[in-house]
């Protein structure tokens, strides 16, 4: 699912592609009522992720976690490339063409995945989602605030810091039971 | 594996996370959603294939062995991608990220509670709920921050 995996969960507005790929067409939202309307579906489509954590757990238990990985991987590979096919023909540079770093994304869809599997028999999906949010957050703020990787470097503000120490309260509430 | 360790890893798994989405929103916009994610499963599914070979012991039972609901999790993710796709142009980044974690949030206390899908059963507490209200609650910040950001 990581790229789905990754494209679901960020929390990190700023760099995340739902962002890049709103930025487009941010000039033309729609009328209020579509608006809606839609929203219900975007909170079912959340609610599939935690499904599909749901799954992935006692999956993971039964068959052992790469499995499980396997199947997540195996199954979307092979309807993304059905997808693809009825799609027609795409726009943009041939894979091959792209620069080599950018496939590191398919090597770290596996880890996220199988510590999925590892979590949440043991702390439960709500923790698990939790955990991850308090991971993207705070991976954000710190490579904002001190330039890692190459980021610029660049203050954050005191309601980011906040909303990070929020979650972090949140975990220990939840780790505590 | 102590709770506290595994909350550790799972932080960390969030990271990473966050590193590919970042990676992969940039594939995407150059080459197409369908393309990026096909790429990123296709080697998801190699790197995991090869790892299964070479590391994971032999178990009992096989995928082939579970019922077939079992292994409908990947379905969610691409139903989550196309839908992704289609409304966050119309209701924004920002209010979509967050309907997205409300659902996540809500359908997991709600599985955690029930036990669904085979999982162990935990009960809704009244600290969980306090967590749900502080997480709620660092999202109007994160939000709050980068609209004027923005």
């Amino acid at each position: 699912m990581p790229a789905i995996l990754g494209s679901y969960r960020f929390l990190n507005m700023q760099a995340s592609s739902l962002n890049e790929a709103a930025s487009v067409t941010t000039a033309s939202r729609s009328r209020p009522i579509l608006r809606w309307l839609l929203l219900p579906l975007v909170i079912l489509a959340g609610m599939g992720l935690s499904v599909e954590a749901g799954l992935l757990g006692p999956l993971g238990v039964q068959v052992g976690h790469l499995w499980a990985t396997l199947s997540i991987f195996g199954v979307g590979s092979a309807i993304l490339f059905l997808l693809l096919l009825l799609a027609g023909r795409q726009q943009g540079p041939a894979l091959n063409e792209l620069p080599r770093w950018q496939l590191i994304g398919g090597f770290l869809g596996p880890i996220y995945v199988v510590v999925l599997t590892l979590a949440t028999p043991h702390i439960g999906i709500a923790m698990t989602m939790i955990a991850i949010l308090s991971g993207q957050v705070g991976k954000s703020v710190l490579i904002d605030h001190f330039g890692w990787f190459g980021a610029t470097r660049k203050r954050v503000n005191g309601e980011r810091w906040l909303a990070l120490a929020l979650i972090v309260v949140a975990l220990v509430l939840i780790a505590r039971g | 594996m102590s709770v506290f360790l595994l909350l550790l890893v799972v932080v960390a798994a969030g990271a990473v996370l966050s590193v590919q989405a970042a990676i992969n929103g940039r594939l995407g916009q150059t080459v197409g959603v369908l393309r990026s994610s096909l790429l990123t499963f296709t080697v998801g599914t190699v790197v995991t294939g090869l790892l299964i070979v070479f590391f994971e012991p032999a178990h009992a039972v096989s995928l082939l062995d579970v019922p077939k609901w079992q292994l409908s999790g990947a379905l969610f993710g691409v139903v989550y991608m196309i839908v992704m796709v289609g409304a966050v142009p119309k209701v924004g980044t920002a209010v979509a990220t967050v309907a997205v974690i409300v659902g996540q949030l809500a359908m997991g206390m709600l599985i955690d509670n029930f036990g669904w899908l085979g999982n162990p059963a935990i009960e809704l507490s009244g600290s969980r709920l306090l967590a749900m209200a502080c997480l709620a609650l660092a999202l109007v910040f994160m939000y709050r921050s980068s609209a004027r950001q923005a």
